[in-house]
């Protein structure tokens, strides 16, 4: 029977909702774990449906529920002899989940919370690293094995330069892309000029020497909220979490004196 | 109050998966990705991903002691900061383009579920003694999972842990809410989140795995679970695919690697049943299986010295991994090599396809990492181990590996592990998974370099000139295509570019197999193209000076003094003869450069013995798929297998 129970998620589910349970008794709720009379309220029924549902998808028939909750008094039994017998004491695994749903009450809040635009704005003008896009460049490029020669081909109206598998020219693409294509070093040093119809550098890359004839560049800014509320969203709410989880543990661990021997 | 306790409990009970991700995914991220952005007119780039990562789902991996899930995996692969399970900051140098999570579907979850049990509910003895060592000491955890991969491969796990019905509900939990994670994380145009497992298939401790990766998202892959691997055979798995593609018009395919821990099994010349292979095992495995992995942590899959004598450069990632398979439960002989390397299988395929009319081994070629830190990278400089229990410390490299302890496997054999390279018309679900099934993908052992590849009957050396990537399309086939004979020697067109962040190129190679009159399979190697050709490094008698060597071994360091940014070739084949049944890769390699181990010893600054200072000078490599050269088709030959998508 433990071995049936040791297979069926719902049986490790309870164990971690038992001590939950138990956590919420001390809280006030009127259980008490020592007493040998079980009293299943509507409340606590109700809960076991719920279980179920969330299990297999459709409420439980009659004699399910019966089942369900003959398990769960079953299980109620020896969680409550568990305790007498001081099982949950020393118990590795008991005290990292409770800390653990500790850790989850104090951020319950942000994890169902709806932010409005006006927050996430606020996050966004906060935060606006992660999503810059840095823009796009429209440029041509010509390439040279070496500065020297990078640098005698800037006399030319319309330098060649060397054959080399890199675009001759692009339009319109996003720094990231410039990133990848022609690599870090190229992307820094594009960024630093200014945009006209001459031919500039020669800038480095991790191919040698180019010159360059930056026409354009647009945007460099963040995108509009609109384009990327999701991502700004879930960000805002990792971080929310994170805080207040961090700001309940400190309240609490304010009223500790921790001894190191 | 009934109501708030309600809320309560539906609070708690899903406490335990909610948390910091993405909203819900819009219908672009929930589907295969057809129509969501714009494409460019041929393939335009190399997208990069790993197909082979494991997180804390898998049974192994969270033994090893990753606790790090599929969402920090996911972060991590788009180029986030996370923190790795030993409490490192990580991130990647780059970000990758695409993911496939590939947790092993055997007992899925199954080590987590085990560590977080009460113990007195723990009765299998065996179990027992794993549960108390996982809650011991990561390094007696590490134990406890060698052990159960040695159970597994003698078929000895305690039935608790793998019995399907058991697992058939954890399965299916995890697995919807992981697809709805991986929705969540896909997104067309910036990043690719696939759906995937890997299938362990492990006779003996033979390496038979595959990963199997979906085009699809969750509406169509939400409709099966993983294919369990134990007990079961690669045909059963083909079955479970084919099913998958009638029943929700999606596709599948499956992706075997480490051969070189199968002791000869993974590419065969006879059927399952030692028999002659029959045509329709053929076809179904060359439809189901287009692309193999050819390099990872766990060694380089491509040849043996024993195979190829004549390869100066065969002996990359072989040290250590040839001595036995996957768990050293069975020591390998020579004669297993022929069918533990790919270079091989693809002779044997052009042998199989004379005999039948069908090639079972013509597959495409990527690199990937199966690292089991839920961290996918392949780069030596940021080398986050095997799995958790090497992660960066000072004494990875030397240690004896967690499997096959003692037998002659050392640390600093793994490899930094591959990266796969698919060329794609922009970066989407259905884009690179069709990308991997006209095999037009490639293996690298880390670095970015960008690989072209084109072959036909009428290129010639001005195409350069012009617009050649649309010469190279219109006029011939690119990677993972085929020919048919036209009584004129193949022309191709070859473009390395070296990574932009990495090192100069060596030099690129065709390599080329065919199968010569008398029937006999036979390899060559051509030097194509190399730094430096019209000067210091003139041909001496057949062969080319080392391109030398500026690797400063205590230092880790190296500088691009010698090689060259990019090679190319307008490479004609000299040796073709009509009617003859060949394949053609190209192997581009690096200049010398320090590998992880001598970056280790920089950083926690230990002396490495000579020897493996000199094993870990190594030259970074990538393999193109082949193109296939085949004799014309006659009326009564066999039907074509290519893939009709």
């Amino acid at each position: 029977m433990i071995r049936k129970l040791l297979r069926d998620p719902l049986a490790h589910f309870l164990v971690a909702g038992a001590a939950i349970w138990g956590l919420l008794a001390l809280a006030g709720d009127p259980v008490d774990p020592a007493s040998r009379t079980i009293e299943l309220s509507r409340e606590r029924q109700a809960g076991i449906a719920l279980g179920f549902e969330r299990m297999m998808g459709r409420p439980p028939t009659d004699a399910e529920m019966d089942w369900a909750i003959e398990r769960w008094i079953r299980e109620e039994v020896l969680y409550r002899e568990a305790l007498r017998l001081g099982f949950d004491e020393g118990d590795a695994i008991v005290r990292r989940r409770l800390a653990t749903k500790m850790d989850e009450l104090a951020g319950a809040e942000a994890e169902v919370a709806r932010p409005s635009d006006a927050v996430l704005e606020q996050w966004l003008a906060d935060n606006p690293g992660a999503y810059a896009m840095g823009g796009t460049v429209t440029f041509e490029q010509a390439y040279f094995p070496s500065e020297r020669a990078a640098r005698a081909a800037m006399t030319e109206a319309s330098p060649e330069g060397e054959p080399i598998s890199l675009p001759r020219s692009v339009a319109r693409m996003p720094l990231t892309e410039v990133r990848v294509v022609f690599g870090r070093e190229f992307a820094a040093e594009l960024s630093a000029l200014a945009a006209g119809p001459d031919w500039q550098g020669p800038i480095g890359s991790g191919y040698g020497w180019h010159l360059v004839r930056l026409a354009k560049r647009d945007g460099g800014s963040g995108p509009p909220l609109a384009e990327i509320r999701d991502r700004v969203e879930a960000d805002w709410r990792s971080a929310t979490i994170a805080e207040r989880r961090q700001r309940a543990y400190e309240v609490l661990r304010e009223a500790y004196t921790v001894e190191v021997e | 109050m009934r109501t708030i306790l309600l809320a309560t409990a539906a609070a708690l009970l899903t406490g335990a998966c909610a948390g910091d991700r993405p909203g819900e995914p819009t219908e672009a991220q929930r589907g295969d990705g057809t129509d969501t952005i714009e494409l460019a007119e041929f393939p335009n780039r190399p997208y990069w991903g790993d197909t082979h990562l494991h997180t804390d789902t898998s049974v192994d991996a969270f033994g090893f002691g990753v606790r790090l899930g599929a969402e920090p995996a996911l972060k991590f692969a788009r180029g986030d900061t996370v923190t790795a399970t030993t409490g490192m900051k990580a991130q990647l140098d780059r970000p990758l383009d695409f993911l496939v999570i590939s947790d092993h579907s055997d007992a899925m979850g199954a080590t987590r579920r085990l560590y977080d049990a009460p113990r007195i509910l723990v009765r299998d003895p065996t179990l027992r003694r794993w549960y108390d060592m996982m809650h011991d000491s990561p390094e007696q955890s590490t134990r406890a999972v060698g052990e159960l991969i040695t159970a597994a491969a003698n078929g000895t796990i305690p039935e608790a842990l793998i019995d399907p019905e058991r697992q058939a509900a954890a399965t299916r939990e995890l697995w919807d809410s992981h697809l709805d994670l991986l929705d969540r994380y896909n997104r067309p145009g910036e990043f690719t989140a696939f759906a995937g497992f890997e299938w362990t298939l492990m006779p003996d401790g033979n390496n038979l795995h595959r990963v199997v990766m979906f085009r699809d998202g969750s509406v169509k892959t939400g409709q099966v679970v993983p294919f369990p691997g134990i007990d079961t055979t690669p045909e059963r798995l083909w079955d479970y695919m084919e099913a998958y593609e009638a029943n929700t018009g999606g596709r599948v395919l499956a992706i075997p690697h480490n051969s070189n821990l199968s002791n000869g099994m993974m590419f065969e010349l006879v059927g399952p049943d030692g028999g002659a292979m029959s045509a329709d095992y053929a076809r179904r495995r060359a439809r189901y299986e287009p692309v193999v992995e050819a390099t990872q942590i766990k060694g380089d899959s491509e040849t043996h010295p024993f195979l190829s004598p004549n390869d100066e450069f065969a002996a990359f990632g072989v040290a250590g991994w040839e001595l036995g398979n996957l768990p050293l439960t069975r020591r390998s002989t020579p004669d297993m090599y022929a069918g533990s390397y790919v270079r091989n299988a693809l002779l044997r395929g052009l042998t199989l396809e004379q005999q039948m009319g069908v090639n079972p081994y013509a597959f495409g070629l990527i690199g990937s990492t199966d690292s089991h830190t839920a961290l996918a990278t392949g780069d030596e400089d940021n080398y986050f181990g095997k799995h958790t229990g090497n992660e960066p410390r000072a004494g990875r490299a030397l240690e004896s590996q967690n499997l096959g302890t003692a037998e002659g496997r050392f640390g600093w054999h793994y490899l930094a592990g591959g990266y796969a390279a698919a060329w794609a018309r922009g970066n989407t679900r259905a884009e690179i998974f069709d990308a991997f099934m006209r095999r037009e993908v490639y293996a690298t052992t880390g670095p970015r370099m960008v690989l072209r590849l084109f072959a036909g009957f009428d290129f010639a050396e001005n195409d350069w000139d012009g617009d050649w990537v649309r010469t190279g399309y219109t006029g011939g086939v690119p990677m993972g295509g085929e020919l048919q004979d036209s009584g004129r020697a193949p022309v191709f067109l070859i473009s390395a570019l070296k990574d932009p962040e990495g090192a100069n190129l060596d030099r690129v190679q065709v390599v080329k197999g065919w199968v010569d009159a008398d029937g006999e399979a036979q390899e060559r190697i051509y030097d194509v193209a190399w730094s430096d050709m019209d000067g210091e490094r003139r041909r001496v008698s057949g062969r080319i000076p080392a391109v030398g060597d500026t690797v400063i071994r205590r230092e880790a360091t190296y500088d691009n003094t010698i090689g060259a940014p990019e090679l190319r070739a307008t490479w004609r084949d000299p040796d073709y003869r009509p009617g003859q049944r060949a394949f053609y890769y190209v192997r581009v390699l690096e200049i010398p450069t320090p590998s992880w181990v001598l970056f280790d010893a920089k950083r926690f600054g230990f002396d490495l013995p000579p020897d493996v200072v000199e094993a870990n000078v190594i030259q970074e490599r990538a393999y193109s798929s082949p193109i296939w050269l085949k004799p014309r088709r006659r009326p009564g030959d066999a039907p074509l297998i290519m893939d009709e998508g």
